[in-house]
């Protein structure tokens, strides 16, 4: 393995290389100073996970908010060292790229994609994407640190409404279209909804009716998005309930 | 004239996928008059083809079986890819062949084995007998993937590649990096003048870069890239891929040696790029089959060391750019790169600041990048 701190990766090398004085836009990173590790035990397997002091919810959306850019500078990109000498000698596809986000050590790799400028694209899409679901499990096992969504006057956050369907009551002209789960905002929107069917306990219909749409709507809605059905089978799991199908 | 190494490849079923050699070119002088005929690649060409989908699974099998034989075999032969490398490869033959409307519908009854509804017609952007022609050439032949389907993905990019244009490396993607993280974001005025790619190939660096210059020039004061080449397919595949992303008002392609075409920009370019030959002559017949037997020589063989053209270009480097223009050119590795920087610093001192080695993401010195003084 090779691996290059990113801002994009040639950046911090040129940074600790000695003749260089001219890279004066990189921004100092910009995550958080202090972490610890958080020991998350299930079914009997233990896995570990860099949570920072104050997970929460801003906490995690501070890093989804962040422009791909930043969030990349965040990262340690890994490529796989090729054998020989590489560039006009070879051809062969290994762009494979693997990301590490350094606040939360969370990793995400790509290896499908034609080139390795995609593939870093696919990575980082697909880290939005576990930044959001496993800011959540470690919220699962650390009730205390966090606020409880409110039930009783429970309003649904403008992301959130965002990704409903057209029929939910609660969608209001000025919400926009519905956005799918191609689009990188349905991640925050996703992470709302986790939240509030994790304050219902993992009920669907409750969390329907906060919604204001039917339990089939959201199921389906649930079912549309391979990661937020998983992260809610998971998240149902833990509190002993049985899975979505 | 034209001479193409695969132009020896024989397969009945597939004439369209020789490159044409006029007959009538037979006395020319020069190449520059031989009229080279981009192709368009698989995934561009109308889905004007039909097969049903028992007869495409018999032929994704029977593909897939071809690309499992081969093991690791073309590793320990000349380092070339394995089974898994070439069933990837077979996906992505598989996106280019069917059409978009039910592609993934198709693909995952592919993967899955599912049979039901085997008389259902699938359309194709090429007869499924030429398929069969060109994954054995892919195989038997060493065809390179890029080469068959006529395209090659870098970066954001979908490039039109065929024999005789080298393809684009994934390594040379930094490049553009360079352009954007160092050069633009530290002095973006360059974003505003020309910029040159010498041996532009099927033109990736310069297509890029124009893009690059869009998105970072303020106001409407955009710079220009001129790419030259001396190879007649490059320069004919480079416009076609300009046109294609509709660059032809920024991209102008040039054909000729190094800087010879570029005799009304010298003292006044902001950036030159390039990724030159530079394989040392020695090692060219230990290339792995797709290079060495596929590949165009002119764009790989670098002279003794593989330095002859990167000495050249930095010979001209300085007296073409404007003071505080920028230059990167890829090399075969860390030798490379510290003998450039050397000879730099020896002959041609004062000339540049901020000079740099800065390597590929498989961690090897590949770059060697500087500003003019
Ligand atoms: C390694 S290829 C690079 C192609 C393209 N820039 C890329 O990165 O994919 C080198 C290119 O230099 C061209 N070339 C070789 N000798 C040349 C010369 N004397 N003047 C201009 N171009 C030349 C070749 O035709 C080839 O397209």
């Amino acid at each position: 393995m090779a691996t290059a701190a990113m801002g994009g990766g040639f950046m911090n090398q040129i940074m600790r290389s000695k003749t260089v004085s001219l890279v004066g836009k990189a921004a100092a990173p910009p995550w958080p100073s202090s972490y610890f590790l958080v020991s998350l035990k299930r079914k009997g397997i233990g896995f570990q996970l860099y949570c920072c002091s104050n997970i929460n919810n801003n906490n995690s959306n501070t890093y989804l908010t962040l422009k791909d850019e930043e969030l990349m500078r965040q990262c340690e990109l890994n490529t796989f060292k090729a054998s020989g000498p590489g560039g006009q000698h070879r051809n062969k596809r290994e762009s494979a790229v693997r990301l590490k986000h350094l606040p939360t050590g969370i990793i995400a790799r790509a290896v499908e994609d034609r080139s390795q400028h995609m593939n870093r694209a696919s990575a980082l899409a697909r880290l939005r994407t576990l930044i959001a679901l496993k800011a959540n499990c470690c919220l699962i096992d650390m009730n205390e640190v966090r606020n409880p969504v409110s039930l009783e006057s429970y309003s649904p956050p403008p992301e959130l409404l965002q990704i409903l369907p057209r029929n939910s009551t609660l969608r209001r002209s000025d919400s926009g279209p519905q956005i799918g789960p191609n689009n990188p905002k349905f991640i925050l929107g996703m992470q709302a909804l986790l939240d509030l069917i994790f304050a219902v306990d993992g009920s669907i219909s409750d969390a329907a009716k906060l919604l204001g749409m039917s339990t089939g709507a959201l199921s389906r809605l649930i079912l549309s998005d391979d990661s937020l059905w998983k992260a809610v089978n998971e998240l149902r799991a833990s509190k002993g309930m049985n899975p979505l199908k | 004239m034209l001479k193409l190494r695969s132009s020896g490849l024989s397969c009945g079923v597939c004439a369209n996928f020789r490159i044409p050699i006029p007959r009538c070119y037979m006395n020319s002088i020069t190449t520059s008059s031989i009229d080279v005929k981009p192709k368009v690649p698989l995934y561009l060409r109308p889905p004007s083809f039909s097969a049903s989908l028992s007869e495409l699974t018999k032929w994704h099998k029977w593909a897939k079986n071809l690309a499992s034989s081969v093991g690791s075999s073309f590793i320990n032969l000349d380092n070339g890819p394995d089974s898994t490398l070439l069933r990837r490869e077979l996906n992505w033959l598989l996106q280019d062949l069917i059409e978009l409307q039910y592609r993934s519908v198709i693909l995952s009854r592919l993967e899955s084995g599912n049979n039901e509804n085997p008389d259902v017609s699938v359309a194709l952007r090429a007869p499924l007998e030429e398929m069969y022609c060109v994954w054995r050439q892919r195989i038997e032949k060493r065809r390179p993937f890029q080469y068959v389907v006529g395209c090659e993905h870098w970066r954001d990019l979908v490039l039109s590649v065929q024999e005789g244009v080298l393809i684009p490396r994934p390594e040379t993607e930094v490049i553009i990096d360079l352009v954007e993280g160092v050069a633009l974001n530290n002095a973006p005025e360059l974003a505003q003048s020309f910029w040159a790619d010498l041996g532009t190939g099927s033109g990736a660096i310069a297509i890029a870069t124009a893009r690059a210059l869009a998105t970072h020039a303020r106001g409407d004061a955009c710079g220009r890239v001129i790419a030259t080449d001396l190879s007649s397919v490059a320069v004919a595949v480079a416009t076609s891929n300009v046109q294609r992303y509709g660059l032809q008002d920024v991209v102008e392609v040039r054909k000729g040696s190094w800087f010879e075409p570029l005799k009304d920009v010298q003292g006044k370019l902001a950036g030159v790029l390039s990724n030159p030959p530079y394989i040392p002559s020695g090692d060219i017949s230990g290339l792995q089959a797709e290079v060495g037997q596929h590949e165009p020589i002119l764009a790989l063989d670098g002279g003794i060391s593989g330095t002859n053209d990167l000495l050249h270009l930095i010979d001209g480097v300085a007296s073409m750019l404007k003071p505080g223009g920028f230059f990167a050119f890829e090399t075969n590795g860390e030798q490379q790169c510290k003998f450039l920087v050397e000879y730099i610093e020896n002959e041609k001192p004062g000339s540049f600041r901020d000079m740099n080695i800065v390597s590929d993401f498989a961690g090897i010195q590949r770059f060697v990048m500087g500003f003019r003084r």
